[in-house]
């Protein structure tokens, strides 16, 4: 089996890392729902776009989630947690 | 969790991103208007999927999916499934080209198993089978 690589863009970097993915990026601060950013945001959708696919050829550690920030979505929001196992 | 303790899946991609063939696989729960949409009604989860072609047309993308507020998805669809600007990418010599077919599926289910080995890697043949993506863009909801 060949397999195909691909790039997981995140708003739940700690939900996301739990399933370890072999590529992912976390737009930090965006909520759930703006994966790539708000509506008609396109510069920005497409620099998020950029970046995930920039990952593909980069050294990145299987299972990790990357980090980058992004000024120009605004308003931040804290992404959810992972609940502890009681 | 078991998922977690098997190996990470990773395939080396080899080349340059501008030479890539890129699909989308959305768990936004994504599809065509004249498609049938998700069963939001089962409260186990819906664990079909829609194949999106290449040449959709992105007015016609609509989200059933009551796990997350996708209000922002229904006035732009390329928030979650970033069809639009794939192909702005494409245009721009960034990528290759847009792979010929992409999936929306409900990424909410408490068939855990069955999304495991059933629809997963039904997704995954679905795009190694014709779609001819060297490298596929995940996006959740």
């Amino acid at each position: 089996m060949r397999g195909i690589p691909t790039v997981l863009i995140t708003v739940s970097p700690e939900v996301s890392a739990q399933m370890r993915p072999p590529r992912a990026l976390y737009p930090k601060g965006f909520k759930i729902g703006n994966s790539l950013g708000r509506p008609g945001m396109r510069e920005l959708q497409k620099q998020v776009l950029r970046d995930a696919l920039s990952l593909l050829a980069e050294d990145t550690r299987p299972g990790a989630v990357v980090t980058r920030e992004y000024p120009d979505y605004g308003e931040q929001y804290d992404p959810p947690s992972v609940k502890s196992k009681g | 969790m078991s998922l977690s303790r098997k190996c990470v899946p990773f395939t080396p991609f080899d080349g340059e991103v501008s030479r890539a063939t890129v699909a989308i696989v959305s768990a936004g729960g994504v599809h065509l208007r004249e498609q049938e949409p998700f069963n939001i009604a089962d409260e186990l989860g819906d664990l079909s999927f829609r194949v999106i072609p290449a040449d959709a047309d992105t007015s016609q993308l609509m989200v059933t999916h009551h796990h997350y507020d996708h209000r922002d998805a229904d006035e732009d669809i390329n928030v979650v499934f970033p069809l639009d600007i794939l192909r702005e990418l494409k245009d721009e010599g960034f990528v290759r080209a847009v792979a010929s077919k992409h999936v929306g599926y409900m990424g909410y289910t408490m068939q855990l198993k069955a999304m495991y080995e059933g629809t997963a890697p039904q997704i995954a043949n679905e795009i190694d089978k014709g779609s001819r993506a060297d490298a596929v863009i995940l996006t959740g909801g």
